[in-house]
This record gives structure tokens, sequence and C-alpha cells, in this order.
């Protein structure tokens, strides 16, 4: 190698350029001016996102450290808050109906979704106005069905209480009734989201090389191992992936339980979100509110962790 | 299309380009931060000028709003102007609360019954003692019926000026009395029997709503508190939820569930749910607000506003509330305030007022609007305004002073879940009231 030669390298290893026009030319600060100006062009967005995203954070974190309102921060009182909310049964109890409405949520949306997925693969005349109609609970904004449900299911002159007293049922009451109502806020959420579920599942299906359930047929498995064991096992990312989404979402549903119940009858269907908005809004009490939002937060990114953990040990081989 | 050529024209050297995206940027944050008008700062030495920002909820008809933009943006005072903005009252509290804490808040405002009280707890509220003072002098003080303005009276002074009335007064519909064969009552008994001979003609002499939204139900149960002479707080503004009265009015409640008065789906029931029951002839009976024939849409005369009923000590009475109007700190001339506000309360009354145009769905506080040919109209109103008025009391009761606690007892938990325990009759009243005491305890410590 010559020194010319190993000047260049040398250069080359610390940035500086070859055939430059001057030895202060080079690539640290044609470098640098590029990262410079990158990084120009991207500080609006992440200005705008650490403004948007991090001082709400950051401000809560120090709403549910004091017993200040909205407006005013009030005093410290370390995790005062928090205590408060833990000692509440009523947060307990919200709690363990998040848990109920977000399993039931989860996998009851997902068996229906991936039972319709299933039958869609088949060949149907108009599969894809049965597809269309499928979705329209996702599609419906959910002021709107959850009212066309409280139509259906409010009064006792409400047309399925009608239909329950016809059939020999006597007067059920769907929201007064602290147990039914707990049964219909859950059903009407996965009414509203299996056709998401149905999509996730279908684009997964889609996915499966035909070949393997030949091949499985030619095995001799039936159609429950095929289903077991083929079907499941293939789209096991995408199912975790949208057990994900939707126990986030569930988690996160504050209008179908507002909306149908504003979580009575005397807190019967009160879940954490809803109970975090009415202990801001409806008692003023932002501190204690704020802390158990931060606490479902938690709860809702440990069981995303957990499920993260999960696809990657999904065998998609 | 020479799409190379176009692009060679306007290359953009990357100085200029950083340069230009810099200015982009810096511009509206500076201008963020500029002062959004005038103020009296600017002005200081000569009349005030800027934009006095006016904020209202969505009151009565549609009209009213139109009404009210038209007049204010109208409004001038030398050289300060009016801007008007309807607040939706789905997230009332939110828009003012964020507004005022980022400083962008009205400087006059109408609002939820204890607003007033909240704000001047976080020293936003301009006090009104000058302008009564005004009003005192111009001969509007003396226009308002008696012990309407009071309890807007704090320890610092008027957080508000009432400018109507929103009562709670009891209904019924004269047809299914009629049917049921029993007279309008006039006392907790006679209600009472009505309520069970209604019952067996599947009618409901208790109607009421206690589910998502719906704040009748647990208006109605503190009307009966009242009525039996009554309240949730002592006179000095203590939670007093187990006073004998109380306990005594909730057992009435307890009472009429058991008879079949109250309709076992109400705890879950929506207003329009309610209103609904009154539409198609379920509701018999029942505590809800003074314009309940437009929101039933009762044109044949059917539905009556029946006379205070006697509690079984005598006693009358039932919840109320006063709308008011209040002023802010963050204004662009506290005078300019006071003469708007003044201007503003004259369009509710005369003639040709708001009131007379029967636009605001409320009540007046005013003597001269109550006794307009227009309101008097109205027989229910009307009856309203001369049985009720006198006997209403606020939800400080048996206190007379409201304050800013108040806004977390009536729209807060424990309220509702302790109407929704009520209704449903399965649990005894002074369990129940415990636990109110208690729930209200908890917010306002």
């Amino acid at each position: 190698m010559t020194a010319t030669g190993a000047r260049a390298i040398g250069r080359a290893v610390h940035g500086v350029g070859v055939g430059g026009r001057s030895e202060r030319s080079p690539r640290p600060r044609r470098f640098g001016g590029r990262a410079l100006t990158l990084a120009l062009l991207v500080a609006p967005s992440v200005f705008l996102v650490v403004v948007i995203h991090g001082y709400p954070l950051v401000y809560a974190v120090v709403q549910a450290l004091h017993d200040g309102s909205l407006v005013a921060l009030g005093d410290f009182v370390g995790l005062q808050n928090f205590v408060t909310a833990l000692e509440n049964p009523v947060f307990w109890h919200a709690a363990l109906f998040t848990l109920v409405f977000t399993v039931t949520g989860v996998f009851g949306s997902w068996a229906i979704g991936l039972g319709l997925a299933l039958l869609l693969r088949k060949r149907v005349h108009v599969r894809s106005v049965f597809r269309t109609l499928l979705l329209l609970p996702w599609i419906v904004p959910i002021v709107v069905s959850s009212t066309a449900w409280n139509w259906l299911v409010a009064t006792p002159a409400s047309p399925v209480p009608l239909l329950a007293r016809d059939l020999g049922l006597g007067s059920v009451l769907f929201l007064a009734d602290p147990t039914l109502a707990q049964v219909t806020v859950c059903v009407f959420k996965v009414w509203v989201s299996f056709p998401f579920m149905m999509l996730m599942a279908g684009a997964a299906l889609a996915s499966i090389d035909t070949n393997v359930y030949e091949a499985a047929r030619v095995d001799g498995a039936n159609g429950r191992q095929i289903f077991f064991q083929v079907t499941l096992p293939l789209i096991a990312r995408s199912t975790y992936i949208s057990w994900i989404l939707m126990t986030i979402f569930c988690i996160n549903d504050f209008p179908t339980i507002f909306l149908l119940t504003g979580g009575g009858p005397v807190n019967a269907t009160n879940t954490l979100v809803v109970l975090a908005y009415q202990t801001v809004f409806a008692n003023f009490q932002t501190g204690p509110g704020v802390a158990i939002a931060f606490m479902m937060t938690l709860v809702a990114v440990l069981i995303s962790v957990a499920l993260f953990r999960q696809i990657r040990r999904a065998d998609v081989s | 299309m020479n799409t190379a050529d176009t692009s060679s024209r306007i290359t953009l050297p990357r100085r200029s380009f950083l340069a230009f995206a810099g200015a982009s940027t810096l511009v509206p944050i500076l201008a963020a931060c500029a002062s959004d008008g005038e103020g009296p700062q600017a002005s200081s030495g000569k009349l005030p000028t800027g934009v006095l920002k006016y904020w209202d909820s969505i009151l009565g008809t549609g009209e009213y709003n139109t009404l009210s933009k038209t007049l204010i943006e109208g409004w001038k005072d030398g050289g300060l102007t009016a801007e008007y903005q309807i607040i939706p009252a789905a997230n009332l509290f939110q828009t003012f609360q964020a507004s005022i804490a980022a400083g962008k808040g009205p400087a006059v405002s109408g609002g939820y019954a204890f607003q007033a009280f909240q704000f001047a707890n976080e020293g936003a509220i301009a006090y009104a003692d000058h302008l009564i003072e005004t009003m005192k002098k111009n001969g509007m003080y003396d226009d308002y019926v008696a012990g309407v303005t009071e309890p807007f009276k704090t320890s610092k002074g008027y957080v508000a000026v009432p400018w109507g009335m929103d009562i709670r007064p009891m209904w019924y519909r004269k047809s299914l009395l009629d049917k049921a064969g029993v007279d309008v009552p006039t006392d907790w008994d006679s209600f009472l029997a009505a309520g069970k001979a209604l019952a067996k003609i599947g009618a409901y002499g208790w109607a009421t709503a206690a589910g998502t939204g719906a704040s009748y139900g647990g208006h109605a149960l503190v009307s009966l508190m009242i009525n039996n002479g009554g309240g949730l707080f002592d006179e000095h503004g203590k939670p007093d939820c187990l006073y004998a009265r109380n306990v005594e009015a909730m057992d009435f409640v307890r009472e009429m569930v058991g008879a079949g008065m109250v309709d076992p789906a109400s705890v879950s029931y929506s207003t329009d749910n309610l209103y609904d029951q009154w539409k198609n002839g379920q509701a018999a009976m029942g505590i809800v607000n003074a314009t309940l024939t437009s929101e039933a849409g009762d044109t044949e005369d059917d539905l009556a506003v029946m006379s205070p009923l006697a509690g079984p000590h005598g006693d009358k009475g039932t919840l109320e509330y006063l709308k008011n109007f209040m002023m802010y700190t963050d204004t662009p001339s506290q005078q300019g305030s006071e003469d708007f506000m003044i201007w503003w309360l004259k369009q509710f009354q005369g003639t040709d007022g708001f009131f007379a145009k029967g636009v605001t769905g409320s009540l007046p506080v005013n003597k001269s609007v109550i006794a307009l040919p227009q309101v008097q109209a109205d027989k229910n109103v009307a009856k309203v305004l001369k049985e009720w008025g006198p006997v209403g009391k606020g939800y400080a009761a048996r206190g007379t002073t409201l304050f800013a606690g108040l806004a977390s007892v009536d729209a807060g938990t424990a309220i509702n879940q302790f109407t929704q325990t009520m209704l449903q009759g399965k649990t005894d009243s002074k369990s129940a009231l415990k636990t109110l005491q208690s729930g209200i305890e908890s917010v306002l410590s």
C-alpha cells in the first residue's frame, strides 16, 4: 500500500474525502451538515410530538401527585392520590369489571370474527355484500350504535324486552338489572368489535398457502385437526396482534359503557376508564382521577408486553 | 410535459431552504406568544379597547343562540366590541377549565349552576359587587324577586348575577288520573294513594330517570327531602344526609317503590327515555323541569303542574337552580364587562326580551318579566312561578348560601349511586343515606 493509499484509507476511516478540494472539506463536515439538515427538518415534528404527547403526560404525572384541580395545581401530596384510589372499593369493583369486559370483548369478538372470516373464505354469492354488512357495527359511530341499542333494550316498551315478554321471560330489565346490564354491555362490545377481528383474521387466513392444507389432508388430518394444528398456529402472530389491539381498545373503551349505562346501575358496569372520567369531571377530584388513569395504563402496558412476548414465540414456520 | 426542466428551475439551496423553514416555524410561535389584542394596558389613560369574549351554553331553543349571536356581535362600548361563542353543554366544564387554565377564557359567561363558585376558588372570577351597586342604583336590583341574589354572595363578594331559574315542580297527566279515578294529590298521603291507583292501570306515579346523564332522579329525591323540610346540608353548609326529615322522605320513596309507583327500569333511564315515558302515557306523575310540555310534546293540554304537596309535617318545597352570568378577571376592561352585563341582562327583559319571546327554556327571576302577558300566557309556567317559585330552595338546603363543592355533589357519582340504590328499593334509607354522606364528605374533603 502506498502512502497516498494509506492516507486515503485513513481519510476514509475518519470520514475525510479522498479527492476533496481541501483538508477541511471533508466528510465529517459534509456528514455533519447533512445530519444538521436532517435534524432541523425533523425538529418541527419532534417538537410537535413532545408538545402534543410529552407535555400532557408530564403534566398528568404532576397532577397525579397534587391535590388541585384542572386549573390550579394545588399542594404536593406524593402518592396519596394513588392510595386514595386503591382504598376505594369502587376502584376494585371497576378493575374487576374492566377485566371481565376486556376478556369477554377480546375473546368473544375474536371467536365470532374468526368464525365469520373462515365462513367468508368459502365461495359464497354476494360475499362482498356480506362482508360490508358485517363491517357495519365497526363502521357506524359508537354514539349511533349505542343510541340504537338503548332504543332496543332500555325501557319495558323497547323491542327486545317486549320480545322477551312474549317469549314468557317476564319483564327483563336489560340495563336496570345489575347482572343483565353487565351482560348487555359485554355483548354490545363483542357486537361492535367482531368486524375488526374478522378483518384481521381474514387477512391472516388469506396469507396461508393452500398447499399446506392439501398436505395436511394427504397426511390424513381431519377438519378439526387442520383447524387447531394448522390454521391457528399459522395465524398465531396476527391473532396475538389483534388480541393486543383489542385489549387496549377494551381497557380504554369509554363510550360503550358511558353511553349505554354510565357505569350503573350502582357501579355494576363501571370500568376504570369511566371511573377515572367520573372522578375528574363529575367529582372534580383531578389527582385521584389521573392516578386511576395511570394505573389503568400500567396494566394495559403490562398485558401488551406479555402478549408481545407471545408473538415472538408464535410458531409461524 | 418536461418535468426535468421544471424541477431544475425550482432548485432551492439548502441554506435558503433552512432559513425559510426556520422562519416558517418561528412565525406562528412568535404570533402565538404575542398579545391577542389590545388590553387595558395598551389603552392606559384612554378608553378601553379590545374584544370582550362572551361564552354561552346552549339554552332553550336554537332561536335563543341565533338571537344572542346577532345581538352580542352588534354590541359596542367605546372601543370595546363583543365576541359570541357557544360552548356545548356536553363538555362545558372541560372547555371552561382548559381555556381558563390557558388564559384564553371568556370575560363574561353563562354556565352551570355552581360554575362561578368553582372559578372563584381558582381566582378567575371578577366579583360583581360593583355591578350589584350599579343595579341597585338603576332599579334592576329591586326588580329581582326575593332571595335570588343572596345565594351568590360569598365572603369575598358576589360571584355571579342571576338571570333565570330552573325549578323542579310536580307534573301529572290528567287523563291518567281520571282513568285511575283519583283526584290531583295535595299531600304525601294522597300522592301515595293516587300512585297505588295508577299502578293498577299500569301507569307510574313516580316517573323518573337515574341512568346515564340523567339528573332528574337525584333532583327528585333532593326535592322530596326539601319538601319535607330537609336537605343534604345543614344550615352551615356541612353534609347532613342523615337528618331525620331526609330519612323520613327516603322512607316515603321506599314506600312508593314498594307500591309499584316507580318503573323498575328507571334506574337506567336517560332523560330522553323519561321524556318518552311522558310522551307515551306511561308516566302519570313525577318531578321534572318546568318546560315538560314542550319536552314531552304535549299539544292536548293533558299535562299539568300540581300545587306543591304538603309533607307529613306540613312543609312545602322543591329544588331550584338559579341561572346566572359571571364575569372573569381575564377581561380587556372590568368596567366594560359590567357595562356588557347590564346591557345583556336587559335583553332578557321587556316585551321584546328573551323571556317574552319564550326562547330561554328557563323561568324569569324579575318581577317585571314574570308579570309580562307573554309569560303568564302559559298557565303551567304561571303556576310554577306563583306556587313553586316561592317554596323553591337551592341545592345547599337547609343552608341558603351556595358554594363550589355543590358542583361535585350535584353532578357527582355519590348522588347518582344513591338515587339508583333508592329506586331499586333494596336498601334501607339510613344505610343509603349513610353511604351518600360519606360519598359527599369524600368529594368535599
